[in-house]
């Protein structure tokens, strides 16, 4: 093929000014008209500053040094300020992460898409308006009318993103480039998204580079792929040739890294759950206005579920589904409506003090979950603060060993929080959880915020200390492949109530709910072969 | 990374200055700041009285150092009582929220409508014009602030995982708050702490000024303002000094301050 280069990025090399950190080494690609295109790398890889550049929008702590970017034959670096504004929008067009901040909240749907095509184009507001209301129907945008005066809050972040891909599409870009554009949405929606992005930008002959640290989606989509690692790009090739024959270690660290399924462990079921809820029922108060009494908004709707001995019972569903609620519920930090928790088959409120000692938790944001004041060792000693019968320096003790079990030696101990990078911080969230010996765990989408690698790693900790203690827990998340790799139960829920449970394999291998099938649908089964790549396959689909 | 600015230097210097001239003033000072002496009365700066005399021939330089020990003790005592008030209402509010918080938000609100100055004058006619009648005025005055912005951290924090985390460990509520919401409040009490002892020196000098506050012969930078304005013609001395004493003495905290501010506040940072 002789096709005309789109966009070629040549030995691009950027530094943080005044310390001469290079974040991006020697960066190289071509994209071509039309084409799906993929960037994979975990944090700090300088995937996103990379493709900042592309269309000159570095921060101002980012110098670049060397390179090029050649964008239909014009080098976009060297290019006005005034052109550079013309190109942006009418030729490349973007899609940002967040879909919370993307969008601007003080102005309607309507007047933010008409501010691209007023820019770019000579309609009159009679045709911006049919174009407009044309787009917003096509990504699926009920009643496009009303979305016109309405506001981003009034929408989920599913729909924002929508509404955010349409508007950059209405200026019938050359190239898309999209940041991930799917990462704070949950798993359904997120394949939806995407769906619908590649469907428009194949109808309008759009080139997209998409921006990842999800391998296997980014795969999904894309005919190439390049993996970056600390700024540099260490492996390129075809989607296949990436996946199947991995050359650098690095890509074969990221594929080895993908969640497999977990071996199957017999769990006595029948002795009494260690857990148990029964009906439960969640009302959040609704807001009350002057004249106006609240009207309550049901959370779960009588939800019952039972726990096991040493069991991981995986919670999934999407957002919205209760899963968060019902976990939250059973620890005590929401007040059941109606129903009842069991814990040993005794009342959980007959014993307040026991269930407290034996009930931890690990929550989703390590940045968050660990006040940033104290130490790691007081973080971890806190949580032996009420243990009765030890000493003082046997408290300490046990919180350096249980510092050395989550993989953190004595040199971490007085550092404090912002230290750490996300993975450690979560093995100290772990760390202070598992400190007292709990009987039972909940853990609210303790991997989601990390890293593929480092996910990979907190998940082996956290099932080797799983066996190691033997606790039973609680395993809320929306990602699917993270359970089929812990869980020995998955439960669904959508809306409030379970519509689906039973054994992890026959969950995943014949599930019967059409909303699980879904779920399912957005996460690959992978073959592992002997070069260390791996075979990705969708489920469900034919 | 930097440590300090040049403003944050400045400022730094100029309130190291004042708090060394008033615990100079403590033990000594060039000359007796009450002693009255009629042949230098309104002397001009110069070797013998550094910063020349008053009608009655005190010397400015020593009164000044008296005056300067006199606002530190006011700005101290006046931000301590409503930076620890302050701090505990604003607590209760933001934890307890609900009908509590209303009621005390509300009275809050209902002080904060008033200008500070206004409501140190009510104060003062109900407890005398003394230094602890101004330190009780001014602590009261600005104690709905602190309150208020303790109380946005408050609820901010209380949201947070490792609050919730504390729960779950089985913390009683008043543990959590000391060991977990009220240091994590500390750098916006030490913010607004140091603009307050700034508003206070200069409310301080205002009530002075009117004649409300520290009563003469006892010199603060206020009352010598005042006393002066009579002879600024013949004596530009009387209100120069004092004046500039005031203007130094704001203008350091306010930088220090801002400075503090800038390397406290997590949300600051990044934007240079």
């Amino acid at each position: 093929m002789t096709q005309e280069k789109l966009l070629s990025l040549r030995n691009l090399t950027l530094e943080v000014a005044h310390r001469g950190v290079e974040v991006v080494k020697d960066v190289s690609f071509d994209l071509e008209a039309g084409e799906i295109f993929g960037i994979v790398g975990e944090s700090g890889s300088g995937k996103s500053l990379a493709t900042r550049a592309l269309i000159s929008l570095l921060p101002p702590a980012i110098r670049k040094i060397a390179g090029q970017v050649i964008y239909k034959g014009r080098d976009i670096t060297s290019m006005s300020e005034a052109d550079l504004r013309r190109m942006r929008g009418a030729e490349i067009g973007l899609v940002f992460q967040e879909p919370m901040t993307s969008l601007n909240p003080s102005m309607t749907i309507g007047r933010q898409l008409e501010e691209g095509l007023t820019l770019h184009t000579n309609d009159t507001p009679a045709e911006r308006r049919k174009k407009i209301l044309a787009m917003l129907e096509r990504v699926g945008i009920r009643e496009p009318e009303r979305a016109l005066s309405a506001y981003p809050h009034e929408f989920s972040g599913g729909m924002r993103q929508r509404i955010m891909l349409a508007s950059v599409m209405l200026l019938k870009p050359a190239l898309l480039i999209a940041d991930e554009p799917t990462t704070a949405l949950d798993a359904v929606i997120q394949r939806d998204v995407m769906e619908l992005m590649v469907e428009l930008t194949k109808a309008e002959g759009t080139a997209v580079l998409l921006i990842s640290h999800d391998l296997p989606m980014v795969a999904r989509y894309t005919s190439r792929i390049v993996v970056m690692e600390k700024g540099a790009i260490v492996e390129a090739g075809t989607t296949e040739q990436i996946l199947e024959t991995p050359q650098h270690a690095y890509t074969r660290k990221l594929l080895s890294s993908l969640p497999i399924r977990g071996e199957v462990r017999t769990i006595d079921a029948t002795s009494a759950p260690m857990v148990s809820a029964h009906d439960i029922v969640v009302d959040y108060p609704g807001r009350k206005s002057l004249l106006k009494k609240g009207v309550p908004k049901r959370a779960l709707h009588g939800v019952s579920i039972d726990i096991h001995e040493g069991e991981v019972v995986a919670l999934v569903g999407g957002s919205g589904s209760g899963k968060t609620t019902l976990g939250r519920t059973i620890a005590g930090l929401v007040k059941e409506t109606e129903g009842e928790i069991l814990f040993k088959g005794r009342k959980r409120d007959a014993d307040w003090q026991d269930y407290r000692l034996n009930c931890q938790m690990v929550f989703q944001d390590p940045y968050s979950s660990l006040d940033p004041r104290m130490t790691i060792l007081a973080l971890v000693e806190e949580a032996l603060r009420l243990v009765p019968g030890i000493d003082r320096a046997a408290k300490t003790k046990r919180a350096y060993e249980t510092l050395e079990e989550v993989g953190l030696g004595p040199e971490y101990a007085p550092r404090y929080p912002h230290e750490l990078s996300g993975g450690q911080r979560q093995r100290v969230a772990i760390a202070r959880a598992i400190a007292r010996r709990p009987r039972f765990l909940i853990a609210d989408e303790p991997v989601s915020a990390l890293d593929v690698t480092v996910r990979a790693q907190v998940l082996t900790l956290f099932s080797d200390l799983q066996k190691r203690y033997g606790f039973s827990c609680l395993f809320i998340s929306h990602d699917l492949g993270v359970v089929e790799q812990v869980a020995d139960r998955v439960v669904v829920m959508q809306d409030g109530r379970i519509i689906e449970q039973g054994d992890r394999d026959t969950i995943f291998d014949t599930p019967k709910e059409a909303y699980t099938r879904r779920l399912l649908s957005a996460i690959p089964a992978l073959d592992l072969n002997e070069t260390g790549g791996v075979k990705l396959k969708w489920r469900l689909e034919n | 990374m930097k440590h300090f600015t040049l403003n944050g230097l400045i400022g730094g210097v100029l309130v190291a200055i004042l708090l060394t001239v008033a615990a100079i003033g403590l033990i000594w000072t060039p000359y007796d700041p009450m002693k009255l002496s009629f042949t230098a009365r309104l002397a001009a700066p110069s070797a013998a009285h550094w910063l020349g005399t008053d009608e009655f021939g005190r010397d400015v330089a020593s009164r000044l150092m008296i005056g300067a020990r006199a606002s530190v003790w006011i700005g101290c005592l006046t931000v301590g009582f409503a930076a620890i008030v302050g701090t505990l209402i604003g607590m209760i509010s933001g934890y307890a929220r609900g009908w509590i918080d209303g009621v005390i938000m509300a009275i809050n609100n209902a002080l904060l409508a008033f200008p500070g100055i206004l409501l140190a004058l009510g104060l003062l006619a109900v407890f005398g014009a003394n230094q602890y009648g101004i330190i009780f005025a001014l602590g009261i005055a600005y104690t709905p602030s602190m309150a208020r912005v303790v109380r946005g951290a408050v609820l901010s924090l209380r949201e947070r995982e490792f609050i919730e985390a504390s729960k779950i460990m089985g913390n009683s509520e008043i543990y959590t708050m000391l060991r977990h919401i009220l240091p994590n409040c500390l750098a916006p009490i030490t913010v607004l702490s140091t603009s307050m002892f700034g508003w206070a020196i200069l409310s301080e000098s205002a009530l002075s000024f009117l004649g409300l506050g520290v009563p003469p012969p006892a010199p603060t930078w206020g009352n010598m303002l005042a006393a002066g304005r009579p002879f600024i013609e013949q004596a530009v001395w009387l209100g120069l000094f004092p004046g500039l004493c005031i203007a130094l003495t704001l203008l350091g905290i306010n930088l220090l301050g801002d400075a503090l501010r800038d390397k406290l506040d997590p949300r600051m940072r990044g934007l240079k």
